[in-house]
């Protein structure tokens, strides 16, 4: 009896040990906060779950450089932060580093692909997204030319596009998708220009990567569609964003912060703990406003679209975005572009038929799908 | 010359030392006075503020080693600054220099296979003629065909910068980054050892510090040094003396552009272990490392000094925006003062007022009384 009195005590003592009783986070941005992108969305998911959770307090870092993030890491601890998370890919090594001098720290990366006991990764990824986007796109564009301004050509990116110029040539086999890089995740001044370009190659319909609304106000100027990116954009023209990609980093963080303070993450069990969060977890949307799905400016034309698809026959391009989305909201997606057989546009086969694509196959894809057009580094 | 009241300004013949340390230290103390009441206007008491500021980057051993590991590079850049000032040569082009290094210290790491110590030997040399090539091209224009070098060692900053990006987006890509533009991680036989628990590689410090002795050294007491000082003080003296202006003013800036590659090799050594963005790689050290040399004034051991100062207020960075949530921008605003407040106190060594006495004043020539003749 004793001894299962003293198991008792142990056990309970342990729990309390395992359970956060106050969650401090630290946040480590990129860019400013307020820099209507990326690091604004992690920042508004921050400020929605500090008021939120009473346990949870946060501190959040603006405008760290890259390569010299540990200091800042370091300045968080102090602060008393028990979980950080760094929220780009270029803070990789500095949050490896920093994880091995604090081991009783959870650590969290945005995008990365190193973990460690106490590293974990996550992702809001907008693949799915983007293929929703070239369906309309496909649909909108009457040259057969989308434009699409890319800010660096590497993975994240070059998947994106792929999945939306796949989107455009399911609904148009004839159209491309003509990429201008600027390299760069905030440039109005290279963003104008590229629009401006694509625009003079005879692209109707825009869709892009970098953090400002410049290429929907570019192509609002000459009359012309677009699709926003990562944050609402529907303001900036209201008659001319059809629709975009939103994320809700607040769905990946309430999951991690309540799993750290009920006790079910540790700074000992993240070796293999990554989020690639899809549709079905909410932390990606389609969208170009917050409950504005589609432009109702642009529900007539895609409604009046129509295309015949081997499974669905004939379907309306507004029904089949509407299906595609609830097949791919699945907690086990019912449909996936990146499934075989599939080549790229120099027509070697990349996908062979029946299989689809592993999240760690897409995480380092470099290949360029069919209908593109324009520069593409490091092309297999 | 400007009179007022009694006093009249004039220049000054030749500023003593306590002197030229006297208004430095004022300009920088102006400069933290300013940004105090910044800290102020943000609602902060200057005086917690800089107390807030001080514990954490002098008040523990590893804010300490913060502050001397951002002292590095400006400590190795602004020495050959220093040198290359001497030459009156207006190198804007550290932070070329800088990357031009960490490529040619990257290229050893990732394709040479050598072993342990010899490594890092040849990365450290080949920074440094990484460097020197770089600060060569600038140097050779100017002296064969008169181009300005402020204008050809500011362009190949950007020349530099692109540089690097190409060979990151491109054949230096990482095969284990899947597809993110940095190199591979170095082997461990081309990391620096840091100093435990810190990030302080430290040969790169004592490296600096013995470069700032060597650079006194060859400033006075070598034929080099002697001609340097007189290419400084005027051309064309140098040129009636014999001195080969051309070869003199190349073998300098050669070993001031090296030692701000030995900069870049540190940040890859020590730091990033692998070729990564340029602007990461080098946090602008070789434009902070131009206020480093002008506020050392010429004296290569005061570089230490200076270094040290402006190490400690890029390490404030980091205090500044989590302890007391103030913008990114501030620690370039208190460099920016620093430097402001120098330049703006130029003029007190170089004039000072001196009273003027009615003895002074010289007296109209007239004509002699004529005495007596009555």
């Amino acid at each position: 009896m004793r001894r299962l009195i003293c198991l008792l005590v142990v056990s309970l003592f342990t729990t309390a040990l395992a359970q956060q009783e106050q969650v401090t986070a630290g946040f480590i941005y990129v860019g400013p906060t307020d820099d209507n992108g990326w690091s604004e969305a992690h920042d508004a998911a921050r400020q929605l779950l500090d008021d939120e959770f009473d346990w949870l307090t946060t501190i959040a870092v603006e405008s760290v450089p890259e390569a010299d993030a540990e200091p800042f890491i370091d300045q968080l601890v102090q602060q008393g932060a028990n979980v950080i998370f760094t929220t780009s890919f270029g803070f990789m090594d500095a949050t490896v580093a920093a994880a091995a001098r604090y081991p009783d720290v959870v650590f969290a990366h945005a995008t990365g692909f190193m973990r460690a006991p106490n590293l974990a990764t996550y992702t809001a990824e907008f693949y799915q997204v983007y293929y929703l986007n070239g369906l309309m796109a496909g649909a909108l564009t009457e040259s057969g030319t989308v434009g699409y301004v890319g800010a660096f050509p590497i993975p994240e990116v070059k998947r994106h596009i792929s999945a939306f110029t796949m989107g455009v040539r399911a609904v148009n086999p004839e159209a491309s998708v003509n990429v201008r890089w600027i390299n760069s995740w905030y440039n109005p001044a290279a963003a104008t220009e590229a629009t401006q370009a694509l625009v003079a190659e005879g692209a109707d319909v825009f869709a892009f990567t970098e953090d400002s609304p410049t290429v929907i106000q570019v192509a609002a100027e000459s009359d012309l569609p677009s699709f926003a990116h990562y944050s609402p954009m529907l303001s900036f023209a209201p008659e001319h964003v059809v629709s975009g990609q939103l994320v809700h980093w607040d769905r990946i963080y309430r999951d991690i912060l309540t799993k750290v303070h009920d006790g079910t993450y540790t700074a000992q069990n993240l070796q293999d703990v990554d989020y690639w969060s899809l549709l079905f977890s909410g932390a990606v949307e389609v969208g170009a406003d917050e409950e504005v799905m589609i432009n109702p400016a642009f529900e007539e034309p895609l409604r009046a679209r129509m295309v015949s698809d081997s499974e669905l026959g004939e379907v309306s391009v507004y029904d089949l975005v509407m299906t595609r989305l609830e097949q791919m909201s699945q907690e086990t997606p019912a449909f996936d572009p990146f499934t075989g057989p599939l080549s790229d546009r120099n027509g070697n086969e990349v996908v062979a038929a029946g299989a689809t694509m592993s999240p760690e196959e897409l995480a380092s894809m470099q290949w360029a799908a069919e209908g593109i057009e324009g520069q593409w580094p490091d092309e297999p | 010359m400007l009179k007022l009241g009694g006093w009249r300004l004039e220049p000054r013949p030749e500023p003593s030392r306590a002197l030229v340390f006297a208004v430095s230290v004022g300009a920088v103390l102006a400069a933290l006075f300013v940004t105090g009441l910044i800290f102020w206007a943000y609602g902060h008491n200057p005086v917690t503020a800089y107390r807030d500021i001080f514990v954490s980057t002098l008040g523990n051993f590893r804010g300490f080693a913060e502050v001397l590991r951002k002292t590095i590079p400006l400590l190795l850049a602004g020495v050959g600054l220093v040198l290359a000032f001497h030459a009156q040569f207006w190198n804007i082009g550290a932070e070329g220099q800088i990357l031009a290094g960490a490529v040619a210290a990257s290229g050893v790491a990732l394709f040479v296979p050598v072993g342990a110590p010899w490594l890092l030997i040849l990365m450290f040399a080949a920074g440094f003629l990484g460097g020197a090539v770089w600060g060569l091209l600038p140097a050779l224009l100017k002296v064969r065909l008169g181009v300005s070098e402020i204008i050809t060692t500011l362009m190949l900053n950007y020349v530099a910068l692109y540089g690097v990006q190409y060979l990151i987006y491109g054949p230096w890509k990482g095969l284990s980054t899947r597809g993110m533009p940095i190199s591979d991680t170095f082997v461990p036989a081309a990391w620096l050892p840091t100093l435990t628990g810190t990030r302080l590689h430290w040969p790169t410090l004592l490296l600096g510090v013995l470069l700032a002795g060597a650079v006194l050294f060859l400033l006075t007491k070598t034929t080099l040094g002697f001609e340097t000082r007189v290419l400084g003080q005027s051309p064309k003296a140098a040129r009636y003396a014999g001195i080969n202006l051309g070869r003199t003013t190349a073998l300098l800036v050669l070993v001031a552009a090296g030692a701000a590659g030995l900069a870049g090799v540190g940040e890859v050594a020590g730091l990033h272990h692998r070729l990564v963005e340029p602007a990461q790689l080098s946090l602008g050290y070789g434009y902070t490392a131009i206020i480093v040399a002008l506020l050392a004034r010429g004296n290569p051991l005061a570089v230490v000094l200076t270094a040290l100062l402006l190490g400690w207020v890029s390490a404030t960075g980091d205090v500044v925006r989590v302890t007391l949530r103030l913008p990114a921008e501030i620690t370039g605003v208190i460099s920016g003062l620093i430097l402001l407040f120098l330049l703006a106190s130029e003029p007190l060594l170089r004039y000072r007022w001196r009273r003027v006495g009615r003895e002074a004043i010289p007296v109209p020539v007239t004509a002699p009384v004529q005495e007596g003749g009555r």
